[in-house]
């Protein structure tokens, strides 16, 4: 196949899967692996019928979306599937751009390599992001928002930039790790500096008055929100409060729902807060780690949330695995990638697995699934040392030919499509 | 995995459930009962003597229950396989609960074949089931429906019968929906009794797909059958070393030759018991076949076993039986909540012992951790190369110069794209001989098809081989990769299985243990085409050396849905291709 058509190829084929009327698709729109009470399909669903018959959304303790997919399609478009299709598209096609970004590459050059051909193949056939999608799950959204927000970052348009990240915020309030690696990718550039680290040479003062231009923004969205909800902040508690409080304790293959189902409730709020301060703890040593290259950090911290936030759904690791191939100058580092593969494939395979057997057969029981959701844990925990070793050992100098960065990438890529395979 | 029937591992039964109350009833089943379950044997008798068509005994069964005053109908149903149709009738009644709203339901059931084979008919089975409907409708202690279900043939009847009643007909299927329904099933049994009378009640629990009931139903019938009925009870239809003392020796596989001392061992008289349980729970559970009607039910959450009335002289009949199943009956009335505390995953190797999912896992996890580690190992293999070079030392004392060798290790690369097309490919070629097993035309030409496919599987490989890219020396040679992953692989397949299939797991771990580990390339052409034979014959063999094995493999994929064809083709033989192919590239 020639370079150059992939992308196209592949945004057809994800559009072909969204028109066809696919069998499994409602076993998918009901899967705990692929949907959390955040992010389900069928739960915007029933906030819609509820606004249309003039009831809250927000009252019930159902609905946990942000106000804003609310209004999108109550007004504009009704969620149909080639929605998630086009947000898939546009996600690979911000995954490119950064790509160029970073190799300094011209953005719209006719010609593409085979990396390139790997990095979109690597985002929409990935089966991490391609089921949550098929499944109609918001994630979908949240993944194509965050990759906005990298690519106008890294090529420098601040005010797209920030208002990319200000919608993602809207929706996923946990992709606020991700604010400053970006306002320091905003005053830097996203060039690699992986192997010459420095100190950082950004302005100080111009990341205060990006930051001041993002609360702008930001604020202006809450205000739209609160507009859509009926002038009234119910909706602030139900969406955003949902990933701090987790009041819906639906299985997922995250490490918070178990831990919370066997607390007592004394311990409940100390437990909460202790589980939300260790996602924030990262961002400062990341972001002092790797100053001289802002875009790993976030990348770095993309991975903490695909391991350790809550409401976690297989989307949310499959982001940091489909990002690996932005970085094959790392390849050659990393120290145990077909142990990590194996993980994910054990847990990819344990998951669905242990799920049946506990819900659906009744043989197994909750310890069942939880210990799978640990192999998970395990996987993406790997995965992420691995990237944060592999990200620091190629500063001093190399044990690997440089010419191997293709070759790796390759393996790479291969070495997932494993797990595609199941 | 020989250690498991050893007696030390196992440990004895007990019941988990507190609800359950086993054997602490009155019973009131009688000799007059008893004598009605007599005239029903008679009639049933009459019956076989007549060669009643299958619809015409569906209505005799359908006019017994509604003397009785219940509500009863029959079902009529059509199965379509590969091999042509299969059709019967069923009867069935429901008796609602005095007690409850109905929401919640046991069932009784018998089939008109037994599970003893030769075509052996459960007459007295079904005279059992219509007894005790008649009986169990004057009591009104019952808190859940009862329903009475007489299913026709072996399986296939309850089969059409349970997906009617829980709205799930496959596509293959067409039969009308029940007349009658009642709640939630939540216990069943099922009673196959077809010799004259017996002298132990045999249970047997295996479901399909490798599925076994909650071990306190197995547990507390056992209770109640000591108890109550004062009758051991045994796994299957083994007899226990100690109720065949003088005829063991009949029973043993120990040769007649080996010393007394031997043979009348009790450790090995119960090493060779236990071991016999083991196999026959392993050549069920491995093949994902139910070994009695109560298997079907498991699919739907519902804990059953079947009661199996071992043939013998005496002295038991009607009456024990009808007092053990009542008693029963009552157990199972008294549960408040779905059985769920005792365990799912056990090897009974005697009825009062048995073996926790602790003991017996680590036997096939161990050889798939080995696996694993070899793969990795592999893996590791291939991405250094030694390079031997001669550098003459010059040492500063000694005279003699000697040429010594320094090795270098150089890493290299691993390009995996054209390993993992193999693989795609070896499992694609499994799910077109899959299709072609299930197709009607294979069928027909049985004959013709079976050597087309076996010279197709094992000549495909060796004529795509050179496809494949060459091997460099900067690059690991591709058979060492597709070692590696094909080892990562199978060894993921056998510790995923382990969960949901111990037994198949337990086959696997056999089969391609050691296979896929030793397989390696060899220098000479000869060997090496030699060992691929070895391969496609360990793949594929079965359909040659085990036709009737393939053919109830299809079948019961068909019509059970019992997915062991399936995997057997999709993933077993590919993974011992891949094992064969890399024997082939290397003299390539």
């Amino acid at each position: 196949m020639d370079e150059g058509t992939v992308l196209p190829v592949l945004v057809c084929f994800r559009l072909l899967l969204a028109v066809l009327p696919l069998p499994g698709q409602h076993i998918l729109k009901h899967d705990h692996q692929i949907n959390s009470p955040l992010t389900s399909y069928l739960r915007l669903k029933e906030g819609l019928w509820m606004l249309d018959n003039n009831v809250d959304p927000y009252m019930g303790g159902s609905f946990h979306h942000s106000p804003l997919l609310l209004s999108v399609f109550s007004t504009i478009l009704p969620p149909i599937p080639i929605i998630w299709a086009v947000s898939d598209a546009v996600g690979a096609w911000a995954l490119l751009r950064i790509w160029r970004a970073r190799q300094g590459l011209s953005l719209h050059r006719a010609t593409t390599s085979t990396a390139e051909s790997l990095i979109v193949s690597a985002y929409i056939l990935n089966p991490y992001l391609l089921f949550p999608s098929l499944a109609l799950s918001t994630s979908t959204f949240e993944n194509s928002f965050t990759l906005l927000t990298l690519m106008f970052a890294s090529e420098g348009k601040p005010s797209s930039a920030l208002l990319a990240i200000a919608f993602t915020i809207n929706l996923s309030p946990y992709s606020i790790l991700l604010l400053l690696p970006i306002l320091m990718l905003l005053v830097t550039s996203p060039a690699s500096q992986l192997a010459s680290p420095r100190p950082f040479h950004g302005s100080i003062n111009r990341i205060a008055s990006l930051f001041g231009e993002f609360m702008l923004y930001w604020l202006v969205l809450v205000g739209a929100a609160c507009i859509i909800a009926d002038g009234s902040w119910s909706w602030m508690k139900a969406s955003w409060g949902a990933s701090l409080t987790l009041p819906d304790l639906t299985p997922n293959p995250g490490l918070w729902w178990y831990f919370f189902t066997e607390m007592f409730d004394h311990f409940r709020p100390f437990f909460l807060m202790v589980f939300s301060v260790h996602l924030v703890i990262y961002i400062l040593p990341v972001c002092i780690k790797f100053q001289h290259d802002p875009l790993y950090a976030a990348f770095l911290l993309i991975g903490v949330l695909g391991t350790f936030k809550a409401y976690l759904t297989l989307a949310d690791p499959g982001l940091f695995l489909s990002m690996i191939s932005l970085f094959p100058e790392v390849h050659g580092y990393l120290r145990h990638p077909i142990v990590t593969t194996l993980l994910h494939l054990h847990a990819a395979l344990l998951l669905p697995l242990q799920h049946i057997l506990w819900v659906s057969e009744g043989r197994g029981n909750a310890n069942f699934y939880y210990a799978a959701s640990l192999v998970m844990g395990m996987a993406g925990g790997a995965g992420l040392v691995d990237a944060c070793w592999a990200g620091m050992r190629i500063a001093l100098g190399d044990v690997k030919v440089e010419s191997e960065g293709k070759g790796q990438v390759a393996r790479w890529e291969v070495a997932r499509w494993e797990v595609a395979q199941e | 995995m020989l250690l498991i029937p050893i007696p030390l591992l196992s440990q004895g039964t007990y019941i988990d459930e507190n609800a359950l109350q086993p054997a602490q009833v009155n019973t009131y089943w009688n000799w007059g009962d008893v004598h009605t379950a007599d005239l029903h044997m008679y009639q049933l008798d009459g019956i076989v003597d007549r060669n009643l068509t299958s619809e015409q005994r569906a209505e005799f069964f359908r006019m017994e229950f509604s003397k009785l005053g219940l509500a009863a109908s029959t079902q009529n149903y059509t199965f379509t396989t590969s091999k042509g149709t299969i059709s019967g009738n069923n009867a069935y009644a429901v008796m609602s609960s005095p007690r409850a709203a109905g929401t919640e339901a046991m069932v009784i059931s018998a089939s008109w074949l037994s599970t003893a084979g030769h075509g052996a008919l459960n007459v007295r089975g079904i005279s059992t089931v219509l007894s005790l409907a008649a009986f169990l409708k004057d009591y009104s202690l019952w808190a859940k429906d009862i329903i009475f279900v007489i299913s026709d043939d072996y399986l296939h009847g309850m089969h059409a019968w349970l997906n009617a009643y829980h709205g799930t007909i496959p596509s293959n299927l067409h039969t009308d929906p029940l007349e009658h329904i009642s709640g939630v099933i939540w216990t069943a049994l099922n009673i196959d009794y077809s010799g004259h009378s017996f002298s132990h009640l045999g249970v047997f629990h295996e479901g399909l797909n490798g599925r076994l009931p909650n071990q306190d139903l197995i547990n507390s019938f056992r209770f109640i059958s000591h108890y109550t009925g004062g009758l051991p009870m045994t796994v299957y239809d083994h007899l226990e070393p100690a109720d065949l003392v003088d005829r063991w020796s009949e029973w043993s596989v120990l040769p007649s030759w080996t010393p007394a001392f031997i043979r009348r061992s009790p450790q090995l008289q119960q090493y060779e018991y236990r071991a016999r349980n083991v196999v026959r729970h392993i050549g069920y559970q491995a093949r994902g076949m139910c070994s009695g009607v109560h298997g079907l039910f498991h699919q739907f959450r519902i804990d059953a076993i079947t009661i199996f009335a071992v043939p013998a002289k005496g002295p038991h009949g009607f009456h024990a039986l009808g007092k053990i199943v009542e008693s029963t009956l009552r157990t199972m009335n008294n549960l408040l909540e779905r059985l769920h505390a005792s365990f799912f995953f056990y090897i009974l190797t005697s009825p009062g012992t048995f073996l926790k999912i602790g003991m017996f896992l680590p036997s096939a996890i161990l050889v798939s951790v080995a696996m694993l580690f070899k793969g990795l190992g592999e893996w590791v293999d291939a991405g250094w190369v030694r390079e031997v070079s001669e550098v003459s030392l010059k040492g500063t004392g000694s005279l003699e110069k000697e040429p010594k060798t320094k090795d270098t290790w150089r890493n290299r690369r691993r390009p995996m794209l054209s390993v993992l097309i193999t693989m795609v490919a070896t499992h694609v070629l499994g799910v077109l001989v899959f299709n072609l097993l299930c197709s009607r035309r294979f069928d027909e030409n049985r004959s013709f098809f079976v050597p087309a496919i076996l010279a197709a599987v094992s000549m495909i490989p060796p004529a795509l081989l050179p496809l494949l890219p060459k091997n460099t020396p900067e690059v690991a040679p591709s058979s060492v990769l597709l070692k590696s992953s094909n080892l990562c692989l199978a060894s993921t397949v056998i510790s995923i299985m382990s969960l949901l299939n111990f037994s198949l797991a337990a086959m696997l771990a056999l089969t391609m243990g050691v296979p896929l580990a030793t397989s390696s390339r060899s220098s000479s052409m000869t060997t090496s085409l030699l060992r691929y034979a070895a391969y496609c014959i360990l793949a594929w063999g079965w359909l040659v050396l085990l036709p009737e094995e393939v053919e109830s493999a299809i079948w019961n994929w068909e019509v059970l849905g019992v997915w062991f064809a399936p995997f057997v083709c999709i993933v077993y033989a590919p993974l011992v291709m891949q094992a064969g192919i890399v024997c082939l590239q290397g003299s390539s």
